[in-house]
């Protein structure tokens, strides 16, 4: 009985637990279920495995004295030679024949013939687009800008011209000047735009330019051909409003030892059908080197670099390779350079989009803006490289933004949460409220995907943590890539996995693994001691992209728990 | 089921007791309930870590004697060397290691040793102060063995280190 008395009271207390439903009960309940629901039907995998970021690097099982193991990326691991080349194959090459490594005139061809792979986009090529102003969109058709590049590239060639100055903003008239000195066996000198007049001297003497390729009114025409007598030819570069001038005159007293024409003379010279056909690979000799100027900070003189056509080769290679196969660059992509071309990072990632056949779009401002919007007033970018200042002045602004409204807010910290679980936010209803704050980055925001931004070694550029990509993530819901960048290295020294959204409590973001085409090391400073399993030092970057093939980066680093590479 | 229906008109009879206040034990049990639901999803969770790789090893350069202590005794690694370089052939120890066939060359210069393809005492060089062993009485047949040795060793094993005489130590 006593047994029976104690299932009536439990009985009893259930009831009356139970008997004290109201409608508050049946209101959690229902969120509750509201939540349940929630989580399993927004539930998704992570983009990438966990374990795949918390070692992205591989280090050497032996190491010097005085040296940290030597890092390389897990796509090309120790034993294997580095990324050096496009593996270029001459069409009608089976698929799996071993290419070549290629130079910049196999980019442009490949630019020019369009995606080889057989699939439904087999043939599609890219345009080329200058954006002039805020509406003006132009674009050049492929055919016209290859007999640009011959015209040009035989015209300077007949004139005697060796080394080649460009001193151009964004444009597709860099490009083409780079390709025609490809193509004709002409040494290209880039020059950092906007710079003062004697520094634009010291670097022409410097570098021994016989041929500038030019704009006018930021070239100081009647300084150079007085201080630097070597010049011989000059090339303006005349935009629409000014072509009904003379630029042909040459100032009094100089001895018209100087040839000046203008670009758009040269080719309407000939005659439409000329310069069609791009000098053929059979005969073509070995390409000559590239030689740029890295800037570190203003007021600093910039440090000549010469790049082999190799080093960028094996720089253009290992951005390409760096995005996964299903997110890389295509034809249906439009790439926009809101950075400075004579910036090597941003005109490798250039090239490598010419050789993936995607859309490009050039903006003369884009060299130095610092404002996002203006940069990419007129068109929509699918991919953009932008300075961490223009990013840092992006996220300050939309920061106010959000943090004044409390529903934002919590929808920014809700797509943080889905971002460090490793999933890219996807718009959604919920999301939706939150598009009105986005930043106006294209006609139409929301179609960016991929941003490429770098920190330049010794350069001062604006830093930017973890928790700043993060929040850039979320801003303006495309990937953002964080690379390292050095003067000696085409392309990056290490960049930041293209799945990789973790926020860590930093000041700096680390740059994640190094690319495929180089191998850093640390070695040994007076303040920073390698130990075993305690990787810091100077950081040496070695490798096929490397000017001279070793450089050392002059800047300390350390390696992380995750083998990723960050500053000390 | 007699027991059923006699608390069900036990139940009908009584007068309502439920109370219309949002704090009742079943509301707080239940909200409680959702509130350790919602953090449990919410909250951040730490990132994957997998244990670090194991340390590098320091390359090192060996003299005869200071190559002698790793041959595999007191859980010392087994090291031997061959052609001046000096590999760690750990993962070989039942070979190479103290008790195995080949632990004569564990912590010496092998080199002849795998030429001549004996693991006989009078193939290690005896003095440890020396010169190395030169290999040059060897004939071709021999020195392709020993080349196609080093190229497995290469292979198999990591390398740790290169070996000099005791005069070229500085």
């Amino acid at each position: 009985m006593g047994f029976d008395n104690l299932m009536l009271k439990l009985d009893e207390s259930v009831t009356g637990l139970f008997g004290q439903w109201n409608i508050y009960s049946s209101v959690i309940v229902t969120l509750f279920a509201g939540l349940l629901t929630y989580q399993l039907a927004t539930r998704t995998d992570p983009d990438t495995h966990p374990f795949l970021l918390a070692r992205q690097a591989q280090a050497s099982p032996v190491r010097n004295e005085g040296e940290s193991p030597v890092y390389r990326s897990q796509a090309s691991p120790h034993g294997m030679p580095l990324n050096a080349g496009l593996n270029v194959k001459d069409p009608g090459a089976s698929k799996w024949a071993k290419g070549r490594d290629g130079d910049l005139r196999d980019i442009w061809r490949q630019a020019v013939a369009g995606v080889q792979d057989d699939g439904p986009n087999k043939g599609a090529t890219g345009r080329l687009l200058t954006v002039l102003g805020t509406e003006n969109v132009t674009e050049h058709r492929l055919d016209d800008v290859t007999r640009q590049i011959n015209l040009i590239g035989q015209h300077i060639l007949d004139q005697g011209g060796n080394r080649v100055a460009i001193y151009l903003p964004n444009s597709v008239e860099l490009v083409v000047t780079l390709f025609a000195c490809a193509f004709y066996n002409l040494t290209a000198v880039i020059l950092p735009f906007n710079q003062s007049d004697e520094a634009v001297i010291s670097m022409l003497r410097r570098s021994a330019a016989d041929t500038v390729v030019t704009a006018p009114g930021s070239f100081p025409f009647d300084h150079v051909v007085k201080s630097y007598p070597a010049l011989r030819q000059l090339i303006w570069v005349v935009d629409e409003g000014s072509k009904h001038m003379d630029w042909n005159e040459v100032p009094q007293g100089t001895g018209s030892s100087v040839n000046v024409s203008t670009w758009q003379d040269i080719v309407s010279d000939y005659p439409v059908d000329a310069g069609k056909e791009l000098p053929s690979m059979e005969g073509q000799k070995e390409p000559r080197d590239v030689t740029i100027f890295w800037q570190s900070r203003p007021g600093t003189t910039e440090e000549m670099v010469r790049f082999t056509s190799a080093n960028l080769i094996a720089g253009v290679s290992a951005q390409v390779f760096a995005i996964p196969t299903s997110q890389r660059i295509g034809p249906s992509d439009l790439f926009l350079p809101a950075d400075s071309l004579a910036n090597t990072h941003t005109l490798v990632l250039t090239l490598a989009a010419l050789y993936s056949n995607a859309s490009v779009a050039f903006n003369s401002v884009g060299s130095e803006a610092d404002d996002l919007a203006i940069a990419t007033r007129g068109i929509t970018p699918t991919i953009l490289v932008a300075t961490p200042a223009a990013l840092l002045k992006t996220h300050q602004e939309m920061g106010n933004t959000v943090a004044s409204s409390f529903v934002a807010r919590n929808i920014h910290w809700l797509q943080t949460r889905t971002l460090t679980q490793g999933v890219m936010p996807a718009a959604s209803f919920l999301t939706s409220y939150y598009d009105r704050f986005r930043p106006a980055i294209g006609t139409k925001p929301g179609k960016l995907r991929l941003i490429f931004t770098a920190e330049r070694v010794g350069a001062d550029t604006a830093r930017l943590s973890s928790q700043i990509l993060s929040d850039l993530r979320v801003y303006t819901g495309a990937r953002v890539i964080y690379a390292l960048t050095a003067a000696k290295v085409a392309g990056a020294v290490a960049q930041t996995g293209f799945y990789d959204y973790r926020i860590f409590d930093d000041q700096v973001s680390h740059f994640g693994a190094p690319v495929t085409s180089a191998e850093v090391l640390l070695r040994d400073t007076s303040a920073q001691k390698n130990g075993d399993g305690d990787s810091r030092g100077e950081i040496i970057v070695r490798g096929p992209s490397v000017a001279g093939n070793e450089a050392a980066l002059g800047v300390e680093g350390v390696v992380r728990d995750d083998n990723t590479l960050a500053y000390v | 089921m007699d027991y059923v229906e006699q608390r069900m008109a036990q139940e009908a009879v009584r007068p309502g007791e439920g109370s219309d206040s949002l704090f009742t034990p079943l509301n707080l049990l239940l909200a409680s309930l959702f509130l350790y639901t919602a953090y449990s999803f919410f909250k951040p969770a730490p990132a994957a870590v997998i244990p670090k790789e194991e340390p590098a090893i320091v390359f090192k350069t060996f003299t005869p004697r200071t190559l002698l202590p790793f041959n595999g005794e007191n859980d010392a690694p087994v090291y031997l060397a061959v052609r001046g370089r000096v590999f760690d052939v750990s993962r070989g120890r039942n070979f190479y290691g103290p008790g195995g066939p080949y632990a004569n060359f564990a912590g010496r210069d092998a080199s002849r040793g795998l030429a001549c393809g004996s693991f006989d005492e009078d193939m290690l060089t005896k003095d440890l102060d020396g010169p190395l062993d030169t290999l040059s009485d060897l004939d071709g047949e021999q020195l392709g063995a020993l080349q196609g040795w080093e190229e497995r060793f290469s292979d198999k094993y990591l390398v740790v280190g290169k070996l000099v005489p005791v005069s070229e130590a500085a």
